[in-house]
């Protein structure tokens, strides 16, 4: 953060002192602030920033949620009824039909959630290492390569091959057609993540790494030891974003895995629930089909919050680390 | 000059005796932030540029015999279909403003909301409501197709079914071209808002909170508070992820815009975009070659953008650019 | 940027792209070499579509059958499945994929891309010699009625093999419900001109305000097609589509010339006039064009007095179905081209077979299969699992369920599409009982599709097809719902597009193709 970058005349005569030792110690990631709370008096200005935004993000929650709930109470309606008159903020008709569609054949599911949590925890865990590895090598001024790495990360953004032949190349040439690793290492890292902690970087003041070689450390343990406390709400960050990418995935499993593994990763399950119909009923397909007992609308409501339920709770869980990493000292600038 | 400013020049100046070794000895010298690279480069390596070559097939009669390589060469044949259906114009045009809104409008509104959520002291509130605002990403948007036809279709609708209570008369909305570029980009700035201030949010936590005391020992208020500190240490990332937009910006969001307006026509005008136009031309012709060759005419046109782009932000500060 | 960075950035991005072209020109992987004859059971896999089942029944059902197959081939067989959801992206980048394991795979020339597959190099030219020697039975039927031609390409190669000994009517039409039409004053419940159902949806209409006239979702273009092919002698080229739509015919009385009904004449107005008709009656909903709900459902709840779809699904599930939901409902079948007899029998390639190019095994592909077609043993257990358990035959010989089965549950679901034959077909109870007198009836005015062998090049005239796709997505949503205006103007307009997209070089090019096959066969 540099001060030349902030207008406000009061930082020109501020100063900070950023010790190592202050730094780290300060950061420990329990959750708490650890600066002394500071009594600064509120102004009306506090106050009408602080009202506003309570109501508005009161407002948007409710926004957000309230597709949810209808998700959620025509999840326990009775498909008649919602035939009949549509959805609404409360199960017409309660029953838990759909739901036990989905759990008649509870291996399926239960296989289907721990292959996406497996996935997902080793993925994040890689991924994220990897990420700010690179993206603090990236960050580093004194790195001569930086921009070209730079450039050849981005530039895959840019162009990408099309369906056709990055399946050649994936499923025939790697072989991995059929295995889960197709669609794990996929997901691994992307371009945008990587500048993404490359931006964070910035957060960590360079202080930090000169005291660093000064000491006598090597590049990467700076990364390690000092660099990466410091930049808890950026890991958390990319962290979370990893993991939703991992949850939320569906689309490379229906193209690299179909019926070939037992089980499905989450997402793909459920969206085969869901689109089986559709499927049916706009082809010639469905000539062929016997259509007994086709997925019905309150099937598709309750596989999304079977898909959706548990890692809604992740998020508290990760929020305790986006905290302020910087603690306040005195001056030298 | 600050001291960070002054210790890169510092550590950039200093030169080897011999030119000749000079990239060696910088290999060398950065070896382990080198190697701290190496997986993604590998990663990038093996996953994308290795296809990346396979693209030819956009030029070629296909079959799988021969391969991608050994296929006839049929030069811009498979792009032809996209001017045939005199479409382009109208699909760009769309396209491009609808990302555009999306880009825009995402971003202030998840900068407001990193702002807002950044205000709110009560920790309950805060976890729940943030855990809520995640919620619409995860909704696949075939359901949201589903709700959205629930909330806003003419004979059961709620929504007319509230306009009619109130004594009004019930719109056709599935008819009227016109309301739709609203209603996409709202359900759009629904699903994605939650999610992308998260990015905001964990930058402004990582503003050194020095500067917000010494800012109130001055007297600043909320809102120079919020202009002086927190929008500028907002403006890197900012430009970082319009810059990474840019580069998209010619490729639409298929899932929203297919499962929100469908096979509708009447609203063609106003809601297609390059994908959804393009699935429906070829859909029952099995063809890779045709969907490859649009590919490449979005890729081209977002590379030229983001090129230019990038290298006007260099030139103001080059700590912005992307590369 | 500095040059030296300049030059690394360079040098990555030649280094990947040199990785990516030579990995590009690496041969496809090998397969693995099964067991050959008189050693271990060859294993071979057959593609079908559909979802994978989890009840264990197929797995049960494959293990009797293999009994059977090793002893008769020396071969096992197995089912790779391709999935619903997404399904034709699937099938096509699996038969892309040059996957050695698939030996059989399940195709069909009007839904499942047999002639772009075959064209493409997915499916193994299958010779003479190896069909008389690896499956007699199957080489035998089919050329008894001279049916090898229709699965040949320009180079005289057969591609696949026909289900031709099928009998199947998948032609569409209206299924109503015979009670609403007595009271609607048909005689007899009996519907039999297209416009009569104006009058059925209007008695609908009027007197059960619980339920739509015909509740219909999505595209669906019966409300003209209907039409055109009940009031002209339009018939369709089943070979070309454009999109989903099909719009290239020829007419009865000259059957040798390409046109199209969506471009010629007036039908088209009037069948779009009809449907505005509708429309404003309120024979659907006001925005059908983006309903997705389970009409067939529907009709079963008595919330919709009609659906559509074909004979087979009539015949099989919706009489069966509405005599248990809603009986005394009398379910009828008003078929496209009733009133002229304008409609075709099955196309015989609406199911085939087909070894894979890339088979370890295609000679004992061709064994498992003649086997599973014609040995009635193996034929039962394939298509309808194990007896006493899958199903049960009962007093009159027809096909029924153990008690507590449920289909939606206990079903084997072995897709088996490729090669099903009449005789061993037993009736079922769930079909519908006059389903004899419906094909009778269906049988007396069929024609036949006449241009099976036909071949049609699309190389040239793709771009074109694509944007007439574009073009009639654009328009024929809107006409068949009735939701233009100005019907009659709007398809002005959209003939005017299509010709603009390049209707007449495709027509062209087409008739070019018709000509020089109508002359091979000196019907011309």
């Amino acid at each position: 953060m540099h001060s030349s970058d902030v207008g406000i005349r009061a930082t020109d005569k501020t100063a900070r002192i950023v010790t190592v030792t202050e730094l780290v110690t300060t950061a420990d990631g329990k959750g708490r602030r650890n600066n002394p709370p500071r009594r600064i008096k509120l102004d009306r200005s506090d106050w009408t920033l602080r009202t506003i935004s309570y109501i508005t993000v009161s407002l948007f929650a409710l926004f957000c949620a309230l597709p949810f709930v209808l998700i959620l109470s025509a999840s326990f309606s009775s498909e008649s009824e919602i035939m009949k008159t549509g959805f609404g903020l409360l199960p017409k008709g309660f029953t838990f039909e759909a739901y036990s569609y989905i759990f008649k054949a509870p291996r399926q599911i239960i296989g289907s959630y721990a292959v996406t949590i497996l996935m997902t925890v080793f993925g994040t865990a890689i991924g994220l290492l990897v990420i700010s590895m690179t993206g603090y090598a990236l960050f580093r001024q004194d790195f001569p390569f930086r921009n070209g790495i730079s450039f050849f990360i981005y530039f895959t953004t840019l162009f990408s091959a099309g369906l056709a032949p990055t399946y050649l190349w994936i499923a025939r040439d790697l072989g991995l057609r059929g295995s889960y690793l197709a669609v794990f290492l996929q997901l691994l890292m992307t371009p945008w993540l990587i500048i993404l902690m490359k931006n964070f970087m910035r957060t960590v003041p360079y202080e930090i790494v000169e005291s660093g070689k000064v000491d006598g450390a090597g590049d990467f343990r700076i990364f390690w030891q000092l660099s990466l406390p410091m930049m808890k709400p950026a890991l958390a960050t990319v962290g979370l974003f990893l993991a939703l990418g991992y949850w939320n995935e569906w689309y490379l499993s229906s193209l690299y895995l179909g019926s070939t593994v037992e089980f499905k990763p989450l997402q793909y399950h459920l969206y085969n629930i869901i689109n089986t119909a559709n499927a049916l009923k706009n082809s010639v397909a469905g000539s062929n089909v016997s259509w007994t007992e086709l997925p019905s609308n309150t099937l598709k409501m309750a596989s999304a919050v079977v898909a959706t339920g548990p890692i809604v709770l992740l998020y508290p869980f990760v929020q305790k680390y986006f905290v302020s990493g910087i603690t306040v000292g005195a001056v030298k600038g | 000059m600050t001291g960070i400013d002054a210790a890169t020049e510092k550590v950039a100046r200093v030169k080897p005796p011999h030119r000749k070794g000079r990239a060696w000895r910088q290999i060398r010298d950065s070896r382990v932030l080198l190697l701290m690279c190496v997986p993604a480069v590998i990663f990038f390596l093996v996953f994308s540029y290795a296809p990346l070559p396979g693209s030819w097939i956009a030029f070629t009669n296909f079959n799988y015999r021969d391969g991608i390589f050994g296929s006839p060469f049929v030069g811009f044949k498979n792009f032809e279909f996209l001017i045939k259906s005199g479409q382009l114009w109208l699909l760009t045009r769309n396209t491009i403003l609808y990302n555009l809104a999306f880009i825009v409008l995402g971003n202030i509104l998840q900068i407001a909301l990193a702002i807002m959520l950044n205000e709110i002291r009560m920790k309950y509130f805060k976890k729940i409501t943030q855990a809520v605002m995640f919620l619409p990403y995860f909704i696949s948007v075939v359901l949201v197709g589903v709700i959205a036809f629930n909330l806003l279709n003419y004979d059961t609708g709620a929504l007319n079914a509230l306009i009619e209570q109130t004594g009004g008369d019930p719109i056709k909305i599935y008819s009227t071209a016109g309301a739709w570029p609203i209603i996409i980009i709202l359900v759009h700035l629904w699903q994605s808002t939650g999610y992308g201030s998260i990015v905001y949010f964990a930058a402004i936590m990582g503003i050194d909170r020095g500067l917000f005391e010494a800012a109130a020992i001055d007297g600043a208020n909320a809102w120079q508070r919020i202009r002086y500190i927190i929008l500028p240490s907002l403006k890197p990332t900012f430009i970082i992820l319009l810059l990474f937009s840019l580069g998209g910006i010619m490729r639409g969001n298929f899932g929203l815009f297919w499962n929100l307006v469908g096979n509708n026509a009447a609203l063609f005008q106003a809601t297609d975009i390059i994908e959804t136009s393009v699935y429906r031309m070829i859909l029952a012709q099995n063809n890779f070659t045709s969907s490859t060759a649009v590919g490449l005419y979005q890729s081209l046109f977002g590379f030229a953008l983001v090129m230019l782009a990038n290298g006007i932000v260099r030139r103001i500060n080059k700590d912005y650019a992307l590369f | 940027m500095n040059s030296t960075i300049r030059k690394a950035g360079v040098a990555f991005i030649a280094l990947g792209l040199t990785a990516g072209t030579l990995a590009g020109c690496t041969a496809a992987e090998g397969g693995e070499e099964g067991g050959g004859d008189g050693g271990a059971p060859t294993e071979i896999t057959m593609l079908v579509l559909g979802d994978k089942p989890t009840n264990g029944r197929l797995e049960a059902m494959l293990d009797e059958l293999n009994k059977n197959l090793v002893e008769q081939a020396n071969a096992k067989l197995d089912l790779f499945y391709v999935e619903w959801a997404d399904w034709q992206t699937q099938y096509n980048v699996q038969l892309l994929s040059g996957d050695s394991s698939i030996d059989l795979i399940t195709t069909a020339t009007d839904w499942l891309f047999a002639w772009e597959n075959a064209e493409k190099g997915a499916f193994l030219p299958l010779t003479e010699e190896m069909l008389q020697e690896n499956a007699p039975k199957t080489w035998e039927q089919v050329g008894a009625d001279d049916h090898w031609d229709l699965t040949k390409l320009d180079d005289g190669q057969i591609y696949f093999i026909p289900e031709d000994n099928y009998t199947q009517w998948t032609n569409h039409g209206f299924m109503y419900r015979g009670d609403w039409a007595k009271e609607a004053g048909f005689e007899n419940g009996e519907i039999e001109k297209f416009e009569d159902f104006t009058t059925y949806f209007q008695w609908v209409k009027d007197n059960k305000p619980e339920a739509y006239p015909w509740d219909v979702s999505l595209t669906n273009e019966a409300a003209l097609t209907g039409y055109l092919q009940g009031h002209t002698d339009f018939q369709t080229i089943q070979q070309i589509s454009a999109g989903i739509n099909y719009p290239f015919q020829t007419t009865e009385d000259d059957p040798y010339t390409v046109t199209s009904w969506y471009m010629e004449g007036d039908a088209l107005i009037e069948a779009a006039e009809l449907a505005k008709e509708w429309n404003e009656i309120g024979v659907w909903r006001e925005d059908a064009l983006n309903y997705d709900g389970q009409t067939r459902e529907e009709f079963y709840a008595g919330l919709t007095g009609a659906d559509q779809h074909h004979t087979q699904t009539f015949v099989t599930q919706i009489v069966d179905n509405m005599e248990k939901k809603q009986p005394g409902s009398d379910p009828k079948f008003f078929w496209w081209g009733k009133e002229n007899g304008n409609y075709f029998r099955d196309i015989f390639t609406h199911g085939a077979m087909a070894v894979s190019a890339n088979s370890q095994h295609p000679e004992k592909a061709l064994q498992v299969y003649d086997l599973i077609r014609n040995d009635e043993t193996d034929y039962m257990l394939l298509n309808f699992g194990i007896e006493g358990e899958d199903y049960v035959m009962d007093a009159d010989g027809k096909l029924g369920y153990p008690e507590g089965y449920d289909s939606s549950t206990d079903a084997l679901g072995s897709n088996f599409w490729a090669g099903r034959m009449d005789e061993y077909e037993p009736a079922k109870i769930t079909d519908a009982p006059n389903k004899d007198e419906i094909y009778a009836a269906l049988d007396a005015d069929a024609k036949d599709y006449p241009y099976s062998t036909l071949i049609i090049n699309k190389d040239m005239i793709d771009p074109t097809l694509a944007a007439m796709g574009g073009v009639l997505s654009e328009y024929i949503p809107q006409l068949q719902f009735g939701k233009f205006d100005d019907p009659a103007a709007a398809v002005a307009e959209m003939r005017q597009k299509l010709k603009d997209a390049g209707y007449e070089d495709a027509r062209a090019s087409i008739q070019a193709d018709m000509d020089a096959w109508a002359e091979a066969r000196d019907l011309k």
